[in-house]
């Protein structure tokens, strides 16, 4: 039961957190955060029973709060993140609310209150055991994001606003459609129960994997829909960014993994073709980030890029699910880092976010600098917990395309297009990452002067950069892998359909 | 003592060592201090990979847990190869990090150079002593990252001494010239264009012979159950990693522009780390697949007949660049591109001369090892004080530096192999390897082996040659100080001596003498001798300057890596984002549905005016398109 409190802990500041000064009322918010993360990291040692709620009449059924290793790891990412970028916020938001000429302590309050809602609610989604749950938290999670971006984002904001509301409204109904769909055929909308005897979802069918699948690939998103996300991604406040493309578009990936470890089979009807189109969607988006001058968009095509890695990885049997799981992990420590060190150019160089102007950063902001460094490698895989995640990803090709006997054997010419594909595009996220390290920070600096910088703009991200090494070594990986081998359906317990 | 706490100092004492440093990048006092703690992390894995050479048995391997279901663990092998690695790369990181101390003096970011620093020589003894595939690549990825960090250690692009190429020169389209934020840019991009393909292979192996750890594998069930196709692909992924990291052709621009680091990098780089540590992993992976034992299975021997000709014609290129290069440091870049396409050469041999082959490999990295670093850092020294990265310097001059003079002179001899000096012994066995060839392969090696020795030696004596007897006068002296780089490269050259003694000593080596005195041998040492003379007396030929200047350019190779694969990639780009994003943002955000929806709205509110003249004429018109409608009808009846 512990952990209920823990996770009522942030919706319990975000009603409480508006009442006080900008400063308590982010220190709160953090810890509202850190103390969940704790007692999640208590779980992966140790474990915690899921918690019955309550139980409503069919189609609806068990509402509970499931926690097995997939919702720990993406709970725990969840956490730390909103928890630093929250932190980072800080000096931001207020200097975001000097630049709108707005008061900053009537703003701050609508701020947090949006801020600490739209985490928690993330949270609350990683844990439902629920589909209908989980999609009320989805739904809390794109409102929020929407008012947050039509309040204080930048340029046509309240365009833009729209433009990823209509966007998340489409996948979202697609979704819910799903969702009824399953709900209507098994009776009970449950993922998991606290009970052998109450009935969870068994079957789901291909009409409802089909609208899941396409809502999800929107909201995810893939090569065709993905532009909405560089306009909201670029165009929201820093912080905001900060969530929307670490966490939020990613747990896209989180319900298609949940739905796949249900029922696989529509993944393996359709397996090469998905996989083709989500390696086609992450090259594409790649080639993309090459030429955008603008920083935040930058990164914002970069996440396209990486939520292909998700897709593909959803195709590649047991392995590849672990994989999509620390990825999303290892993306969303990385991407968080580097939206806050595009915050961090913009609050220090007075709204800086045109590439063409940067250069030799690395002389007035080496902190920020070197920030943005870890997070390149985490989205590369070097040196960071996603190594592990490209391990798994590609221990998943090998296990379903390349050894004879595996359920896609497509025989050497086959199986060397998917190795050279695979390849290139891990290959591709390095190569943009630097580039754009050297172009953004690296080079003749235009002034050499060292700015003297709050240390909430860049202590927070250090503390995740240094989590996502952590977590590639003992103690947290082993626990973490070990829970999530475990698990039905994934590692070496999963049976490959 | 416990062996993991060695391993555990061994591996860690030199990164904890150097985060104080890292932290305390503000003041200025500290930063001048902290370095000597970084050096003393360093001497401690040098006493703890000393220990292990003397204390630890041979061919025990050490687990502890990382994630064991899976395989995935800390193994550590401590075997004939790792065992004498281990120390090698200590010791040369130790004294590079000793002459580092003089050499980084004042410089802009030292927080940053020793952190990287350290890490390098962490990540190369992870290389050198695991066992399991996993935790070698964590090394191998270390590896990279810290090359990056410090070939682009001077990021401020402002100095025109830590360029590579003349500037303003330029040659078609391509201006030859590399500032190091380029430098450090573009090796990453190369190496991590072979990690991944090696990555993938791991991945293959821990499926296919579900186990990760090198000496447990069982190589000959592996490819026999993968076949001709899948061990062939298998190995070439492997070695997409092996030939990027160690820069041979045509991955080798990368370790050219890679001279824009501080020299201390490129001493550690070239000798024991990153370029050989490629090699490294090859013999270690040769050492264990046994490839003279698997002439049954298909599909190794033209690995290993790709790997002895990469090898051999990188060989040939670095040595050939590099008779015509005037750059001090890019010089000896491309000789050690040469020395490590010899040792793959020699490696690769072994599937047809056994492993006599990979011993032959691994002693000449060790001994090019200790000989190019010491180049390397008297031509760190020779920058100091002449301040120009471009070969210079009289007899005046070199009487006048002589510490570097005589290191000089014994490093380039006992480098290239001629009699009776330390490279000669480990050369004749390289030469009896390549003899041995003959009957399966033809001349071709051994006259590639032949020639690659020749010019290799003469641009060694052009090195000597053009620094301290024959050179140009240099514009400026500056000869005070640098006690603790004197000390380091000195210490670095004496360990020649010791290698030499070992070589003799050994019964692994025994064969290296014997081979000695082989007349094939010794006439190729002799011919050695006669090059490294003519050289030395002549290490410039103006009537050659058109074809050096082709070598100089490295044979027209950076046009591939800076003109033809950049322009795809962005005509890519640019197709991508001006016709595709643009296209769908239009389709979708901005123009067609948006507009489309825009239209009809603007359609149903027109109806809705409110006037009554709108609602008159929309009778009206209604009124007229039945009566003609009727009238049509009525005609038709």
């Amino acid at each position: 039961m512990m952990m209920l409190y823990f996770l009522l802990l942030p919706l319990l500041v975000a009603c409480l957190a508006p009442l006080l000064a900008p400063k308590k009322a982010t220190y709160l918010s953090s810890l509202s955060f850190m103390l969940p993360f704790f007692a999640i990291l208590y779980c992966i040692f140790n474990g915690c029973a899921d918690i019955h709620l309550t139980t409503f009449s069919p189609p609806i059924g068990e509402i509970s709060l499931n926690f097995d290793f997939i919702s720990h790891a993406f709970g725990l990412t969840i956490c730390i993140v909103s928890a630093m970028v929250a932190l980072f916020a800080l000096p931001y938001m207020k200097h975001r609310f000097e630049e709108m000429e707005l008061s900053v302590e009537g703003e701050f309050r609508k701020y947090i209150f949006l801020y600490d809602l739209y985490a928690a609610s993330m949270l609350w989604l990683v844990y439902s055991g629920n589909l209908i749950l989980l999609y009320v938290f989805l739904e809390i999670a794109l409102i929020t994001a929407f008012l947050l971006i039509y309040f204080y984002g930048y340029g046509n904001r309240r365009w833009v606003g729209q433009l990823y509301l209509i966007w998340s409204l489409i996948a979202g109904v697609l979704t819910l459609a799903g969702f009824l769909i399953i709900g209507i055929n098994n009776d009970t909308l449950a993922l998991f129960s606290t009970d052998e005897n109450i009935k969870v979802i068994t079957t789901v069918g291909k009409i409802a994997w089909a609208f899941i699948f396409v809502g999800m690939v929107i909201e995810l998103p893939v090569l065709g829909p993905h532009v909405w996300l560089p306009w909201a991604h670029a165009e929201a406040p820093t912080p905001v960014s900060a969530l929307l493309s670490p966490l939020t578009v990613g747990l896209a990936g989180y319900v298609l993994l949940r739905i796949a470890l249900i029922d696989y089979s529509f993944i393996v009807t359709y397996r090469n073709y998905i996989l083709a189109y989500a390696i086609l969607s992450s090259i594409y988006a790649g080639f993309s980030v090459f030429k955008q001058t603008d920083f935040k968009r930058l990164l914002a095509y970069s996440t396209v890029s990486q939520m292909g890695y998700m897709l593909a990885a959803l195709c590649l049997g047991p392995f590849g699910l672990i994989g999509l799981v620390i990825q999303y992990m290892s993306h969303a420590f990385g991407k968080s880092i580097l939206f806050s060190s595009a915050g961090g150019i913009i609050a220090v160089h007075h709204g800086l976010r045109d590439i063409s102007k940067m250069g030799g950063l690395h002389d007035s902001i080496p902190t920020i600098s070197n920030a943005a460094v870890i997070g390149f490698l985490n989205l590369g895989g070097i040196l960071t917990v996603g190594m592990l995640g490209e391990f798994f990803i590609l221990r998943g090709v090998v296990d379903t395309f390349l050894k004879s006997g595996s359920p896609s054997f497509l025989g050497w010419t086959g199986g060397l297009a998917i190795i050279l594909a695979v390849i290139f595009m891990f290959i591709l996220s390095v190569w943009y990452g630097f580039y754009t390290i050297r172009n953004v920070f690296y080079g003749k600096p235009k002034d050499t002067k060292r700015l003297e910088i709050s240390g909430y703009l860049y202590v927070p991200l250090f503390i995740i950069g240094i989590l996502s090494v952590l977590l590639l070594f003992p103690p947290l990986s082993t626990a973490l892998i070990q829970g999530l081998n475990a698990m039905p359906g994934l590692g070496l317990g999963g049976v490959m359909p | 003592m416990n062996e993991w706490i060695v391993f555990l100092l061994l591996l860690l004492a030199p990164v904890v060592s150097s985060i104080p440093i890292a932290l305390a990048y503000k003041s200025k006092g500290w930063t001048e201090k902290l370095p000597y703690l970084s050096v003393f992390g360093i001497f401690v894995s040098v006493v703890m990979s000393l220990y292990i050479f003397f204390v630890f048995p041979e061919n025990q391997q050490y687990t502890y847990a990382w994630i064991p279901e899976l395989g995935i663990n800390f193994v550590f092998m401590c075997d004939y190869l790792s065992r004498y690695m281990g120390v090698i790369t200590a010791v040369i990181a130790f004294f590079i990090a000793v002459y580092g101390l003089d050499y980084m003096k004042g410089d802009y970011r030292p927080s940053w150079y020793w952190f990287f620093f350290n890490l390098f020589t962490a990540s190369m003894l992870l290389v050198v002593y695991s066992d399991n595939l996993f935790l070698l690549f964590v090394g191998w990825e270390g590896l990279g990252a810290a090359s990056w960090g410090l070939i682009g250690h001077w990021f401020r692009d402002d100095d025109e001494i830590t360029y590579v190429g003349m500037p303003k020169r330029k040659v078609g389209p391509l201006e030859l010239s590399w500032p190091p934020s380029f430098g450090g840019w573009r090796a990453i991009s190369t190496i991590r264009f072979g990690d991944v393909p090696m990555f993938l292979a791991i991945a293959a192996i821990w499926v296919l012979a579900g186990n990760l750890n090198i000496s447990e594998i069982e190589w000959g069930v592996l490819f026999g159950t993968i076949g001709t196709a899948g061990t062939v692909i298998l190995l070439l992924c492997i070695l997409m990693g092996l030939f990027t990291k160690s820069a041979q052709v045509p991955f080798s621009e990368w370790l050219m522009t890679a001279m824009t680091g501080p020299t201390t990098v490129s001493a550690l780089l070239h000798s024991a780390t990153m370029v050989a540590a490629g090699a490294f992993v090859f013999i270690k992976l040769t050492w264990y697949i046994e490839p003279w034992h698997l002439h049954g299975v298909s599909g190794l021997e033209p690995v290993y007949i790709v790997v002895l000709f990469v090898g051999l014609l990188s060989g040939l290129y670095g040595a050939l660049s590099g008779s015509g290069m005037l750059e001090r440091k890019v010089l000896l870049a491309s000789s050690t591109m040469s020395s490590i396409g010899l040792m793959f050469a020699a490696a690769a041999a072994s599937f047809w001369v056994g492993h006599f082959a990979v011993l032959v490999a691994f002693w000449y990295m060790a001994v090019h090892a200790f000989a190019k670093a010491s180049l390397f850092l008297v031509s760190g020294h020779l920058i100091h004080a002449t301040h120009s990265r471009f070969l210079c310097g009289g007899l005046e001059f070199g009487k006048r530096i002589k510490p570097a003079f005589i290191v000089t002179f014994v490093a380039t001899t006992f480098l290239v192999g001629m009699p009776p000096f330390t490279a000669y012994w480990v050369k004749s066995g390289m030469d009896e390897v390549m003899e041995h060839l003959v009957h399966d392969l033809g001349f071709l090696p051994l006259i590639l082996l032949i020639l690659t020795s020749l010019v290799y030696a003469g641009i060694m004596a052009k090195f000597l040659s053009l620094n301290f007897i024959k050179g140009e006068k240099p514009h400026h002296e500056h000869l005070e100080g640098g006690g603790l780089m004197k000390l380091g490269y000195s210490m670095m050259v004496s360990v020649l001596f010791v290698l030499i003694y070992l070589i003799f000593k050994s019964d692994e080596t025994a064969e290296f003498v014997h081979a000695g005195y082989a007349p094939v041998s010794f006439a190729v040492g002799f011919a050695v001798l006669i090059a490294y003379v003519v050289a030395l007396y002549k290490p410039q030929i103006s009537a050659l300057s058109k074809i050096g200047t082709f070598f100089n350019d490295r044979m027209y190779l950076p046009f591939a890596n800076d003109y033809i694969l950049p322009k795809t990639g962005f005509f890519v780009s640019h197709i991508v984002q001006e016709y595709g994003n643009r296209g769908i943002d239009g389709l979708f955000n901005t123009k067609v549905i948006p507009g489309l929806f825009g239209g009809i709205s603007k359609g149903i509110r027109a109806i809705q005016t409110g006037y009554l003249s709108r609602y008159i004429n929309i009778v009206l018109g209604l009124v007229m398109i039945v009566l003609i409608l009727a009238a049509i009808g009525g005609v038709g009846l």
